[in-house]
Order: structure tokens, then C-alpha cells, then sequence
């Protein structure tokens, strides 16, 4: 199906929730849990913790529907903001510290090698915030990566990483400063 | 902090918001920034603005299927329907009488094809389920050679209509007509699937563009499937 259809599929069922519509939401469901718990399982890793965390995000997105401004926010950027969050929380409340695995900078792979997926966002979009995350360096990438995939904090990749923290926040900071810059070219 | 120099234009204000939507802040930290989101609507907007940005890498992120259940769970979680004066979709009263309403038509269902029985014809009944729910209940009368489709828990999409297969042991879907969300509807079943159209078929619905699938076969997601069965 083809995105703008997709998106608007979406963004009429989140209108007709707040209305206390529970086949809307049910729609919603239908339309996006696999992704929603793709992100809470890449997060989380557990399956048991993913599906807590997807229902307790589909119950928000009932109780936050009127929220939902979609001249402020694409459908699905708003659902994965509520999942991802969700899964956060959870991961944050659960460990102290986890998957202190090394971040091996040199053999990371090439973020333009991945196909975007297309009934998330445009193939432009994702085309250009890969553009601009290429453009980063290496370590900066790398660790935007462990922060947005794994659900790292500072502390978790400054270890992972092997550099001070002091250094991590800076590095990211940085990064976050010349993505802005990219994105707004 | 007074250190937005170093930022190369971007505030701390912005920072945190970002550092925020990435995800990379520690419980604490995290806490205070969605503290200050309830406070201060710029902020919001800032941290909105970042998830926007950073978005599009969640498409590298495979979909994973759920299990059935968690939207069971979410079901039984959402809040009772509201009083009555929160209008008809929110009255409880109302759904109970819709129950009720039901319950007796699928009693009065019953009757009609219990006569039909009578009569010679051999019925049959399918409930269309999926995502937890029921989403349409058909009623085959093999006589007249139709199947009388009632919508239960389906409300319509924007952009797509309810489309009805059926498939017999072989498993390809044969299409056999539209349906609605908001009415009954009685499809005469074409002749030549009239012998597949026995106990144990399958009847599912699919999404599908206004007028139906251009392609003979189901194009968008299966909302719902159910086996015939006699009554």
C-alpha cells in the first residue's frame, strides 16, 4: 500500500479515538504494532518485557488520541515516539546497566547500505537524515546509533565505548549540533 | 547555563531536547525533561521537532508480528465506556441494548435458518475474526445460493473497503463480493464457486481499494477469517 494512503489511514483512525472510538484504535493496532513492536524488542530484547511495553503504549496512544496534531507530526512519528519512550522507561527502570558489548567503530556498517522501510516515511526522508548521518564521524555515529537503537545512556556508551563521559557528551552533543545543520541544508 | 556560543546556535534548551528524543538521557534526567515538556510548550515543540528528525532511521528496524493477546490485554485495559451523557458510542447503556439487540436477531437468525432447515437447504455460519475481535458474522444460505454478511466489530477505514473471499480446500482465495461497515449485506455467490462454498471453507476479509482488489486476489491486510461450519 502506498504511504500517503497509509498515513492518512492512520492519521483519520488516531482522529476518530479521541472520540472514544475503540475500532479506531483497534485499526491503529492493525496497522502498526509489528513496527511498534519491532522498536520495543530491539530496545528491550526480551519479548515478554516488548509486549508490556506495546500494550501500555497502545493504551496511551487511547488516552493521548487529542494530543495527536498531524500538521505537527507524521502518524508514525508520533506512535514510535510513544513505543520507544514506553521502552525506554521500562529499560531504565529494569537495569542498571546492560549490553556492554564493545562499539566497534572501524567495522560498523555503512548506514546508506539500509533500505528504508517505506511505510514508515518517505524514501526521501530517510535517504536524507542517512545522508547527513553518514557525514558524521565514525564515533559519532556510532554512538547515535547504540543511543537510538539500544536504548543507551551516556554512561552505557561511554563504557561501551571506553572514553570518559565528559568526552561521550560532547561527542553526541556535537553530532546532534551538525545533524540539525545537515537536516536544515 | 550561558554556553549556547559553544553550541554553534543550538540553545541547552535544545540539546536537552534532543538528547531527550534520542533516548540517550538517564532516568533522572529523563524525568525532568518530561517535566519541563508539561511546562513549557517550546520545549515540547523542540523535542517533537527531534523525533521528527530522527525518525526516519526507525525504518531500519524489522516488524515483528505480536501475539494475538496483547491486544486482548489492551482491550480489557482501555477505561469503562463513560456515563450515558458522554453521548451513544461512550453509553454503556447503549452497547448493552446493542448487545441485547443482537443477541435476539442472531436468535431470530437462528429461527429463520432453523426454518430453512426445515425446508431442505443445508446452512451455514461463519464468525470473521481477527485482531481479537469479531469483525463480521456471514450466514450462508445454500439454497438461494447467498451469504448474508453482518458487520460486528469493524468501523470503516478512510481509504479502503471490506472484501470478501472465500477459500475452499485449496486454499486460493476466490472473491466474492464488497461489504460494508455500517449495514448488512447479501451476496449471491457466483455459480461456478457455489460447490466450494461447503463446511470447512474458509471466509476472510481483506482491505482493499474502492471497488474491490484489481487483482482477483486479496491486495491489502486480512482483517479477519472464519470456517463455515453447519448450524
Amino acid at each position: 500500500m502506498d504511504l500517503d494512503a497509509n498515513r492518512n489511514l492512520i492519521a483519520a483512525a488516531l482522529g476518530r479515538i479521541s472520540g472514544g472510538d475503540r475500532a479506531a484504535l483497534q485499526t491503529v493496532y492493525r496497522l502498526t504494532s509489528a513496527k511498534l513492536f519491532g522498536v520495543a524488542l530491539r530496545i528491550l530484547g526480551e519479548r515478554s518485557e516488548a509486549e508490556d511495553v506495546l500494550q501500555e503504549a497502545y493504551v496511551t496512544v487511547w488516552r493521548k488520541a487529542a494530543d495527536f496534531d498531524p500538521n505537527r507530526a507524521s502518524p508514525m512519528t508520533w506512535l514510535i515516539a510513544i513505543a520507544r519512550n514506553r521502552a525506554i522507561d521500562r529499560l531504565r527502570a529494569t537495569r542498571q546497566s546492560r549490553r556492554m558489548d564493545p562499539i566497534e567503530q572501524a567495522s560498523e556498517v555503512a548506514d546508506s547500505a539500509i533500505t528504508a522501510d517505506n511505510a514508515l516515511e518517505s524514501a526521501q526522508d530517510h535517504a536524507r537524515l542517512h545522508g547527513c548521518l553518514d557525514g558524521l564521524a565514525a564515533h559519532e555515529r556510532g554512538a547515535l546509533r547504540g543511543a537510538f537503537f539500544d536504548g543507551d545512556t551516556y554512561e552505557d556508551l561511554a563504557a561501551r565505548m571506553s572514553v570518559p563521559l565528559g568526552t561521550m557528551k560532547s561527542w553526541i552533543r556535537r553530532a546532534m549540533i551538525k545533524l540539525k545543520v545537515c537536516l536544515e541544508q | 547555563m550561558s554556553d549556547a556560543d559553544d553550541h554553534s546556535g543550538m540553545s541547552e534548551g535544545e540539546l536537552l531536547a534532543a538528547e531527550f528524543a534520542l533516548g540517550v538521557l538517564a532516568s533522572v534526567e529523563r524525568a525532568a525533561a518530561r517535566q519541563r515538556m508539561a511546562r513549557e510548550r517550546a520545549f515540547a515543540n523542540m523535542v517533537a521537532e527531534w523525533e521528527q528528525r530522527l525518525a526516519p532511521w526507525a525504518g531500519e528496524i524489522a516488524e515483528v508480528s505480536p501475539p494475538p493477546q496483547v491486544w486482548d490485554a489492551i482491550a480489557a485495559a482501555l477505561p469503562a465506556p463513560a456515563a450515558p451523557s458522554a453521548g451513544l458510542w461512550q453509553n454503556i447503556v447503549f452497547w448493552r441494548g446493542f448487545a441485547l439487540a443482537s443477541a435476539l436477531a442472531a436468535a431470530c437468525l437462528a429461527v429463520v435458518i432453523y426454518l430453512g432447515v426445515i425446508g431442505g437447504s443445508q446452512p451455514l455460519v461463519a464468525s470473521i475474526e481477527g485482531g481479537g475481535a469479531r469483525t463480521f458474522v456471514a450466514t450462508v444460505d445454500t439454497r438461494r445460493g447467498t451469504i448474508a454478511v453482518v458487520p460486528a466489530a469493524f468501523s470503516a477505514d478512510a481509504t479502503r473497503v471490506p472484501e470478501l473471499w472465500l477459500i475452499p480446500a485449496d486454499g486460493k482465495p476466490r472473491p466474492l463480493g464488497l461489504l460494508r461497515a455500517d449495514r448488512a449485506v447479501t451476496i449471491t455467490i457466483p455459480p461456478q464457486f457455489a460447490a466450494q462454498t461447503v463446511s470447512d471453507a474458509v471466509l476472510a476479509v481483506s482491505l482493499e481499494p474502492p471497488g474491490g482488489s484489481p487483482t482477483g486476489l486479496p491486495t491489502g491486510p486480512v482483517i479477519g477469517s472464519g470456517k463455515l461450519t453447519s448450524l
